[in-house]
């Protein structure tokens, strides 16, 4: 009996009897004790605020601090010439704390200030003086290209950040003995991922000078070392501590190194704590939006429907600085050429600089983006070849065993499954009155090889405590997605356990293992394997010492221990007699899952990842011809993730995705004027509302997958990857024109329908 | 700042006089932190005056304190003002239909307002009292002063009631919007119309559109089309292009073109004129006294 009686969550029991509600983080966010980091206070704590260049590109003459520090209450001044101000970047080292001499963008960090409190900080950014000098400033990636274009890194003539041409098979030939040609241009703007919790932290520096960071990310440990270079901190003396993550979505995967940087040198500049955290409108104007991308695609197919070839000509824009731009950029620009087998691929890509907002990241990396140009066009190809856009898919999509044009290995793949599946749950063949129908098929790697390549999988650590409970310490992160969840799902299954008898030990780059973080729908893949075998080796080092005890042998067998005699030991136990023996240890199991190396080569020709996630997703739509509405009535999500081993997870991945793919597709989209956000708050930046969201219906084909813990694969982003192209193709199939340009909206619609304008 | 809550009407005219002009009533809140605070605020969101729906042979009197969500649910509004039932239950979010009011729609004089193009078209007056207890009326939209601007001046007048005209049989009103989204959302058009059939002729009709210009706008022209006549199929094409036609509009990088503005005006002007005609037909035969 507890000493406190208190309510008790209610346990769900969900499919094959698994509780729901394993996630630590459900109850304390259901019941609003969840500590996130805009909660987080500590004695002595001062507040962080950056002073940022209103200009887009600037040239920074003169910085005067001396009014800021006659503001009561101000700590710290801190200006790009007070600090080492060591460059910086996670691909391209073009970013350092603050702006030296130059400003790129609206927005960019010139000055930062701690004080006791933020009305404090606020007034002394309005008293440091700066004297810019305006520059010449571009907003267009494709003016950005032009000879006469003013340069906006020095290193960096020509403004192109990252590019890449490449050439698989002889698509020339391809194309010049192809039946039929088709082509069009798709333009994608910038989005935000727009997670719940605007980035907020604090920055502990102590005289022993150790950093501790308190936020919430989803790659802590990458992030960790990214900070001790550019602090010049001995790694070992930097530490990350997570509180609970109100969302990410790939946005929190490196997070704002700005703040955390700036936080950092407040706190070791005056010795106190500093908090920092961005406003909603700082989200939008200085966050991380993901690139916004033009594609000029070509498709070359023979009269029977047969894909030989495709030409991709892509311009992303990066924004003033790189972040992960180069790598998001690369998978828009080749991941959907392995959805279907195409032999002869050609592309150019060039990641562009311009005066804007840096960009990085988000969920799907770019692969939903180039989904809804690629999967459109193949629509386009149906249409002229008078094919069913279901047929031509089928005939042509990527088979288990197949390796793709770019060298993916492909051990297991439903995606003509889910094909079949989604068409027939949407009513394909059997069509409502008035409604327009889409399908689209989409790829994703679950766990990358190459990110690292020496790094390639993950490791986790499974301990019996004293009282025969059991933790999971693991680097993973949970953000909502239900890896924990799913982690507590696959130890008990290994262990033979009730889950309620495992805990996760989390978000604490001191103690928990190293892990690349929660990326690439690496969590339940990767993550989940390395606590299979953590799992594993724990279960075989409590036999042994349950064996050593008794003194016959000991099998744990059901969850139960239970030796040859048929006596049964109690897991603590065990626990205590291996404490006692060694004097304070606990038996732990240490499991690292490894995958094989990849023979990834300098051309990217080679397999990226343990394995990869398939789905086919089909819309129904209904278009008000006079205005050009939208209503999108049903997505039907058809997946193939492997063996599904957290379902009550899956099918919140499966809403949240659709509904964010849903945004992508008709909703969002930064809009700029004169490189200023123009739509810099919820109210005008649309995400869907509850009442926007159609009926969603899932349906997993579950394939067990040779390399995945229980043969289960990744879930997390390929389910928004389909959304945006299949919504696409169904509002062509209702109005008989295409709108090429996301999002799609009434006026795009409208006017495709009645100006003939494909990019209005 | 200092914040009043007060529970009567005198109450509230006492607190304001005190202030001398540095107060300003304040009822549902919801648009509230939008702007600049003012130092004092003087709720009368529980006013019992503000708070009735009532009707007498001449008149449904609506509280200005009645919140949108109640509006949306009165079965008195529901029958006999149709049209300000569906503007109400479109507002904002249930979180602002429950805070906000009706008088604060009109009075924050937003101009893509749903509530007050409602009031506008059903040709709604406004009970007004000031700190000298002088009651005056005034319709619904010449309370506006210029883009979020309203007449009123909050800190020495008081918004009270409107005074509507029941809807009687051989009458019916409309309310449609057209907006990004579902939900919390302005609109890039919101239009309402009360219609009057003497057979089969339009007696009386009152289209009203916004957001095109600082208050709820009738569409004279339109309306100049439509009185008298016997609608046919021709007439809607018409209407649609004279109610395009006649007013100005602007575009918005955020929201939309102008020339796409204009093509939803037409659309929305015939589509809920319509709308409230063939609840003119209804309740007329119908009977049942709308």
């Amino acid at each position: 009996m507890p000493a406190i009686k208190k309510a008790e969550p209610v346990i769900r029991k969900g499919r094959s009897g698994s509780a729901v509600n394993q996630d630590p983080d459900v109850w304390a966010k259901i019941t609003g004790k969840a500590v996130y980091g805009t909660d987080l206070y500590f004695p002595g704590m001062l507040y962080g605020k950056i002073l940022r260049s209103p200009h887009p590109h600037a040239r920074i003459k003169r910085i005067d601090t001396a009014g800021a520090y006659a503001v009561p209450g101000v700590r710290s001044v801190l200006t790009a010439g007070d600090i080492s101000n060591k460059s910086y970047g996670i691909v391209v080292e073009d970013e350092q704390p603050l702006a030296h001499n130059r400003a790129r963008y609206i927005g960019d960090e010139v000055a930062a200030v701690a004080a006791v409190d933020e009305e404090s900080a606020s007034k002394a950014l309005e008293a440091i003086k700066i004297e810019y000098e305006p520059l010449p400033a571009i907003f267009d990636p494709t003016e950005a290209l032009l000879d006469e274009a003013v340069q906006i890194h020095n290193n960096c003539p020509g403004n192109i950040a990252w590019e890449r041409d490449m050439e698989r098979g002889e698509p020339e030939r391809a194309f010049a003995g192809a039946d039929l040609v088709v082509e069009n241009e798709f333009s994608i703007p910038s989005v935000h991922p727009t997670y719940l919790e605007p980035i907020a932290c604090v920055a502990v520096s102590d005289y022993m000078e150790n950093l501790t960071i308190y936020t919430a990310l989803q790659s802590p440990d990458v992030v960790r070392e990214i900070i001790a270079e550019a602090l010049e901190l001995p790694l070992s003396k930097v530490r990350i501590i997570g509180p609970v993550m109100g969302g990410g979505f790939g946005g929190r995967v490196y997070g704002n190194l700005k703040l955390y940087l700036l936080s950092s040198l407040l706190s070791m500049h005056t010795g106190s704590s500093v908090k920092m955290r961005l406003t909603r409108e700082e989200e939008f104007t200085v966050g991380r939006p993901m690139i916004a991308a033009r594609m000029k695609v070509r498709m070359a197919l023979r009269r029977d429907g047969t894909f030989l070839a495709r030409e991709s000509d892509i311009i992303t824009d990066n924004g003033a600085y790189s972040a992960q731009a180069p790598w998001v950029s690369k998978t828009l620009s080749e991941r959907n050429d392995s959805v279907y087998r195409i032999p002869n691929i050609k592309t150019r890509a060039r990641l562009v600089y311009t005066n804007k907002v840096p960009t990085a990241q988000y969920r799907g990396y770019g692969n939903q983006a180039a989904n809804f140009a690629y999967e459109s066009l193949i629509d386009q190809a149906a249409q002229k070849l008078s094919l069913d856009p279901l047929h031509l898919r089928l005939k042509n999509c990527t088979r288990a065993g197949d390796v793709t044009v770019h060298g993916l290995d492909i051990k297991s793949c439903a995606l003509s499954e889910c094909l079949q599946k989604a068409a027939e749950k949407v009513g394909w063949n059997n069509r409502k009155e008035g409604c327009g129908y889409g399908i689209s098929a989409g790829i994703h790697a679950s766990g990358s090889l190459v990110a690292n390549k020496d790094f390639r999988g993950a490791s986790a650590r499974a301990v019996l405590e004293l009282d025969g409970r059991m933790t999971v310490y693991t680097g993973e992160q949970e953000y909502g997605q239900g890896a924990y969840g799913a982690f507590v799902q696959i130890a008990a299954r290994t262990l033979g356990l009730e889950p309620q008898l495992l805990t996760i030990y989390c978000r604490d780059t001191l103690v928990t293992p190293y892990s690349q973080g929660a990326l690439a729908n690496r969590q339940t893949t990767i993550g989940g394997r390395a606590v299979q075998l953590a799992a594993e080796e724990l279960k075989k080092l409590i036999e042994e010492a349950a064996s050593e005890m008794t003194g016959e042998p000991v099998k744990m067998i059901g969850g139960s221990l239970a030796a040859v005699s048929g006596k049964l030991i109690r897991f603590d136990e065990v626990a205590r007699y291996h404490h006692h023996r060694t004097s304070g240890l606990t038996l732990a199991g240490e499991g690292c899952y490894v995958p094989p190396p990849s023979k990834y080569d300098e051309t990217s020709y080679g397999n990226i990842s343990v394995t990869y996630s398939f789905a086919a997703h089909a819309a129904e739509v209904k278009v008000d011809r006079e205005t050009g509405a939208l209503t999108v009535h049903r997505i039907v999500a058809v997946h193939d993730s492997g063996h599904i081993v957290n379902p009550p997870g899956a099918r919140g991945q499966i809403y949240g995705g659709v509904t964010q793919g849903l945004g992508f597709g008709c909703y969002e989209g930064y809009v700029f004027d004169r490189g200023k956000v123009a739509n810099s708050s919820l109210a005008d930046y649309r995400i869907p509302t509850a009442l926007d969201v159609p009926r969603i219906d899932y349906h997993f084909i579950e394939i067990n997958d040779p390399e995945g813990p229980f043969g289960a694969k990744g879930l997390g982003e390929v389910v928004q990857v389909p959304v945006p192209g299949a919504i696409a193709n169904a509002v062509a199939d209702a109005t008989g024109v295409r709108v090429t340009n996301l999002p799609i909206t009434a006026e795009k619609i409208y006017r495709t329908m009645f100006k003939g304008e494909c990019d209005g | 700042m200092s914040y009043t809550v007060v529970s009567n009407l005198d109450q509230a005219v006492e607190a304001l006089a005190k202030s001398e002009g540095k107060a300003r009533v304040v009822a549902g809140a919801t648009d509230l932190f939008l702007g600049n605070l003012p130092p004092e605020l003087v709720d009368i969101s529980t006013v019992p005056d503000l708070l009735g729906i009532n009707r007498d042979p001449d008149y449904l009197s609506v509280g200005a304190g009645v919140t949108h969500a109640r509006a949306a649910a009165s079965p008195e509004i529901r029958l006999k003002a149709e049209a300000l039932a569906e503007a109400c239950r479109e507002v904002g979010s249930p979180q602002v239909r429950n805070m906000g009011t009706l008088g604060g729609n009109v009075v924050n004089a937003a101009p893509a307002a749903d509530a007050a193009v409602a009031l506008v078209a059903l040709g709604a007056k406004a009970v007004l009292v000031d700190l000298n207890g002088v009651y005056r009326e005034a319709a619904v939209e010449d309370l506006y002063a210029n883009y979020n601007l309203s007449v009123v001046d909050s800190s020495s007048e008081i918004l009270l009631r409107f005074l509507l005209g029941p809807t009687v049989r051989g009458e019916g009103s409309a309310f449609l919007r057209f907006a990004p989204r579902g939900a919390l959302s302005l609109p890039l058009v919101n239009a309402a119309a009360r219609v009057r059939l003497k057979g089969n002729t339009i007696e009386a009709v009152r289209a009203v559109i916004a957001p095109v210009s600082p208050a709820p706008t009738r569409l004279s022209e339109t309306e100049k089309l439509l009185l008298g006549s016997k609608p046919a199929q021709d007439t809607w094409r018409r209407v649609e292009y004279t109610a395009a036609a006649e007013v100005d509009v602007r575009g918005s990088m955020l929201r939309c073109s102008a020339e796409y503005r204009h093509h939803l005006i037409g659309v929305l002007a015939r589509r809920m004129i319509r709308k409230a005609l063939e609840r003119a037909l209804e309740s007329k035969e119908g009977g049942d006294g709308r």
